[in-house]
């Protein structure tokens, strides 16, 4: 053997090199703090069994600019994430009728449609009357 | 230099020499309607010979030239010059592949990982050859996008999760094997899911989607193995439910 | 420790190769064969094919009908027993390509669909929308992977035969990867590396085309017929070289010069734009000699029309033609005529071969381009080439197996040792220690093709053969002072040019001589000073050996079974 092969080595940040990998990356963390978050809403549950104060504590905490300021970014992220796998939808599994499968773009807006007219329901819910 | 030239800063790695990979500067003639490639062939016939890198079709279709431009993964046969020419144009093997020389990298483990999901059809009955096996145009739609993955190899240079997992079985392996499962004249599917069911294999990915972008084909390896995990899971979920029923 | 000693040796990995390796593989489980390729399998120039692959399949069809427009479309140089042969077996190498999962496009019944083609009565030929090429070598090489018997030897050069007691063992070939040579022994080997359109200036092939297996066969006492027998294929790219399909003319397109006018109605009204290559490419040179050609950058051009055909069939039958006439010409064929001009596409000679693939030299076979049974004669017919790799590669695999089935014991590992040394000496020793000085390899070459391309083209005459056979004669002296400047072993794409170059200089130098030596037209050979076919005379294969000097020229009768030859006509 008289060569020797130079083993590639990934450079770190490799994700800023473009705007693609910066955008996967900012998905992923919407998957985190979709976690996170999740932990919160257990917190709430808890506060709530706690009794009437420690609830309105909770509420009060919760209704403060910085922690308001961090949700709307959170919830950025959150709704970026949504996105990206509704796109994905389509194409993972394709839907069937007739001779070709429906376009992804189609099933994306299926899938927004129905996302929309579910959150509408809860809010109407939560901030309407049944 | 002349107003009308361009120059290529290419990555130079000599395997006799070892150390590291380093950049060489060269000057070439610029053409409106030249390719990268053109610019390679120009330094290595005028300039310097030793300047290493492989090519044959020079229409897109072997797979052969591939190589980073500009920090994208392209094929240098059809990557035109006007288009990437940001005062240089930086030529660089393929990421995430071991370095032979200069641009060319070692690709054996794609082979390795082609050969491992199955890529031929399997039957168990093969009739005759008297008549063809009956495949309506429908049929073949369903694969043909899958069918047109040249090995390239941009695919797998733009994947950051093959970058830091090399064992992972990669998008166009994984695009050949659906390929294949969805051709209505195979019966292998089941054996091929097994194979991909793995963490080394299709749940490596995270669906980054540059592999799709990158494609000069538009096989979209991305769409391909976000399926082979649905249809994975649900084979998986079949033989856990009804260990009895039969697979395809 | 690698093995380097098997049954089989199969050199080159494209459609005739691989169908070689995998009929061999099917007929014994016992059999080991290599498979050694400059490149990896599926980068070899089958990959590059569009239009399609012809076989008689059905009832408006027949044997008799495909031979006979096989061998109209040869000019009747073709060796008839070899052309039934031929397209008897047709049918079933498309079936059992089928089988192997090859996504032929198919007809609303779901039944393989055959489209119209150049020189064919009816419509035999079977297509994969216009990348038949790419998808028979990627069924193929696929498909090899299913047999752990067959051993690939990739990115290996084969710089020459080992020849033992008269018979062949087997090759010497450079690890390109290792930077080091090794003797690969085989009980028969099998060339089947494709054409040599790298010696042109002007080509459709793609850069590994350099003929090396024909230079091989032809350096181990082995003829070469039929060399000046050169295809150019009318619709090529102007600048690049780039092939545009025939199969654009199958579909309906049109050819037409700067007046708008389909001038291949004042040469062959019968078949107008379907007519067989040789004569298009002719017409088309005829135009652009009486100034009814486009001019542009790259010359004079005619156009592709296929603006009727309408966006939908273009892009069911044609897509490949669509996205290259955008990326390489920048524009839509569905709206603009393509520009096109004749370029070499293919090389009708080549290792003088029976239908078994068998050469003179015992142990050595050949097949595909590589090869020259003949069944193409002067001139091929479209769609004939992608058959012949199948029909013959399983033809030469199954008696290549027979051969090393009957062959007791592996070949003397002492030729092979003195081979290897033989050859590093003259390879590492010898041209690579050649310092690079006025005489480049690049420079050299580039000579070589422009002179082919001015002198032994698509019209050719005696003095300028004259002078081509001298002018090739002085460059193999020159070839003598042409240095490197990369002196690594590794992956040395340098003396891999140098090592083919060497090649072609051979290669080219058999052509032009072959070409001399034709006093006659025939098919794709066109001589303005001796426009007539003369059968009287010229009714045999010209057979081309290898010496010191310029090539013995010899001859051997055609091979006539049921059809006579008669005018050409269509």
């Amino acid at each position: 053997m008289t060569g020797r092969e130079y083993a590639w080595k990934r450079r770190p940040g490799w994700w800023l090199r473009n705007r693609r990998y910066l955008m996967f990356q900012l998905r992923e963390a919407g998957g985190v703090v979709c976690a996170l978050y999740g932990l919160v809403l257990l917190n709430m549950l808890i506060q709530l069994r706690a009794g009437e104060s420690a609830y309105a504590a909770f509420l009060n905490l919760l209704r403060t600019p910085p922690v308001l300021y961090l949700n709307i970014f959170l919830f950025a992220l959150v709704v970026w994430h949504a996105l990206t796998w509704f796109m994905l939808i389509g194409k993972a599994q394709p839907i069937q009728f007739t001779r070709r499968p429906l376009p992804w773009k189609v099933v994306f807006g299926i899938n927004v449609l129905l996302w929309l007219g579910v959150s509408g329901a809860v809010v109407y819910l939560i901030f309407g009357g049944i | 230099m002349a107003a009308s030239d361009v120059v290529f800063r290419v990555k130079r790695y000599r395997p006799e020499s070892g150390g590291r990979p380093t950049f060489q500067e060269y000057t070439v003639p610029y053409r409106n309607d030249m390719v990268v490639l053109d610019g390679l062939n120009y330094i290595k016939d005028h300039i310097d010979p030793t300047l290493t890198f492989r090519w044959s079709c020079r229409m897109g279709i072997c797979g052969s030239c591939g190589a980073d431009v500009n920090g994208q993964p392209r094929l240098t046969c059809g990557t035109y010059v006007r288009d990437v020419h940001k005062g240089a144009v930086t030529v660089e093997p393929l990421s995430n592949f071991p370095i032979l020389k200069d641009l060319v990298v070692d690709f054996d483990d794609f082979l390795r990982k082609l050969a491992s999901v199955t890529p031929y059809i399997v039957r168990k009955d093969w009739g005759d050859l008297k008549k063809e096996y009956v495949q309506y145009p429908e049929d073949v739609e369903a694969y043909r996008q899958q069918s047109l993955c040249i090995n390239c190899m941009l695919c797998y240079a733009a994947c950051p999760v093959f970058g830091s997992s090399p064992e992972f079985v990669g998008p166009a392996a994984s695009a050949l094997a659906l390929r294949y499962n969805r051709d209505t004249r195979d019966e292998g599917a089941d054996a091929r899911l097994a194979r991909l069911n793995t963490k080394a294999g299709v749940w490596e990915c995270t669906f980054v989607g540059e592999c799709s972008v990158v494609c000069p084909k538009d096989v979209d390896p991305a769409a391909a193995i976000q399926t082979l995990k649905f249809l994975a899971t649900m084979r998986h979920m079949r033989r856990l439910l009804m260990p009895g029923s039969s697979s395809r | 420790m690698e093995r380097t000693s098997f049954d089989i040796v199969v050199v080159g990995g494209g459609a005739a190769g691989l169908r070689a390796a995998i009929a061999a593989a099917e007929s014994d489980p016992e059999l080991t064969i290599a498979l050694v390729s400059k490149v990896y399998p599926m980068r070899s120039h089958t990959v590059s094919a569009e239009g399609g692959t012809a076989a008689v399949l059905r009832d408006y069809d027949s044997f008799e009908l495909h031979a006979l427009d096989t061998i109209k479309g040869s000019d009747f140089l073709a060796d008839q027993d070899a052309v039934e042969f031929f397209v008897a077996r047709c049918p079933e190498e498309i079936i059992r390509l089928e089988h192997w999962g090859c996504p032929w496009s198919r007809d609303e019944d779901g039944r393989v669909s055959q489209r119209a083609f150049g020189g064919m009565s009816v419509k035999r030929t079977v297509y994969a929308a216009d990348k038949v090429g790419f998808h028979i070598l990627h069924t193929l090489f696929q498909t090899s992977m299913k047999y752990d018997r067959i051993h690939r030897f990739d990115e290996y050069f084969v710089t020459s035969l080992i020849v033992d007691g008269g018979a062949c063992t087997g090759v010497v070939a450079m690890n390109l990867r290792g930077g080091t040579m090794v003797a690969i022994q085989g009980k028969a080997t099998i060339l089947a590396t494709g054409g040599c359109g790298r010696v042109y200036e002007f080509t459709t092939n793609g850069f590994i085309k350099t003929g090396d297996g024909m230079a091989l066969a032809y350096r181990a006492g082995v003829p070469l017929k039929d060399m000046e027998m050169v295809q150019f294929h009318p619709t090529c790219l102007p600048g690049t070289g780039i092939l545009i399909t025939e199969a654009a003319r199958g579909e309906g397109g049109y050819l037409i010069n700067k007046d708008g006018e389909r001038y291949m109605q004042r040469y062959l009204p019968g078949k107008m734009e379907l007519g067989p290559r040789d004569i298009l490419s002719r017409a088309m040179v005829q135009e652009m000699k009486e100034g009814r050609a486009f001019e542009g950058p790259y010359g004079l051009y005619l156009g592709l029309d296929l603006r009727h055909l309408g966006a939908k069939k273009i892009n069911e039958r044609i897509p490949m033609v669509r996205e290259l006439a955008e990326k390489y010409m920048g524009l839509d064929p569905v709206h603009e005529p393509i520009p096109v001009r004749p370029g070499q596409h293919y090389i009708m000679g080549g290792v003088s071969t029976n239908l078994k693939g068998e050469t003179t030299l015992p142990g050595l076979y050949a097949v595909g381009e590589t090869a020259c049974v003949s069944i193409n004669g002067a001139n091929r017919l479209g769609s004939n080439s992608l058959s012949e790799c199948l029909v013959f590669g399983t033809a030469c695999g199954l008696a290549a197996a027979a051969f090393a089935k009957k062959k007791a014991s592996y070949p003397r590992g002492a030729a092979a040792r003195e081979a290897l040394k033989r050859e590093e000496a003259r390879v590492f020793d010898g041209l690579l220690s050649r310092e690079r000085a006025k005489e480049t390899v690049a420079g050299l070459r580039v000579e070589m093709q422009q002179l082919m391309e001015r002198d032994v083209g698509i019209f050719r005459e005696d003095s300028a053969l004259a002078d081509a056979c001298g002018m090739l004669g002085k460059m193999r002296d020159r070839f003598a002072a042409v240095g490197l400047a990369d002196k690594d072993r590794v992956f040395n794409t340098e003396l891999t040019a140098v090592l083919e170059l060497d090649f072609m200089l051979d290669l080219a130098s058999a052509i032009a001589h072959s070409a001399q030596n034709r006093r006659e037209s025939r098919g794709a050979h066109s001589r303005t000073d001796f426009p007539q076919r003369d059968d009287a005379n010229y009714l045999k294969h010209t057979l081309a050996f290898r010496t010191d000097g310029p090539p013995r020229i010899d001859y051997v009768p055609v091979t006539v079974t049921k059809w006579q030859p008669v005018e050409r006509t269509y």
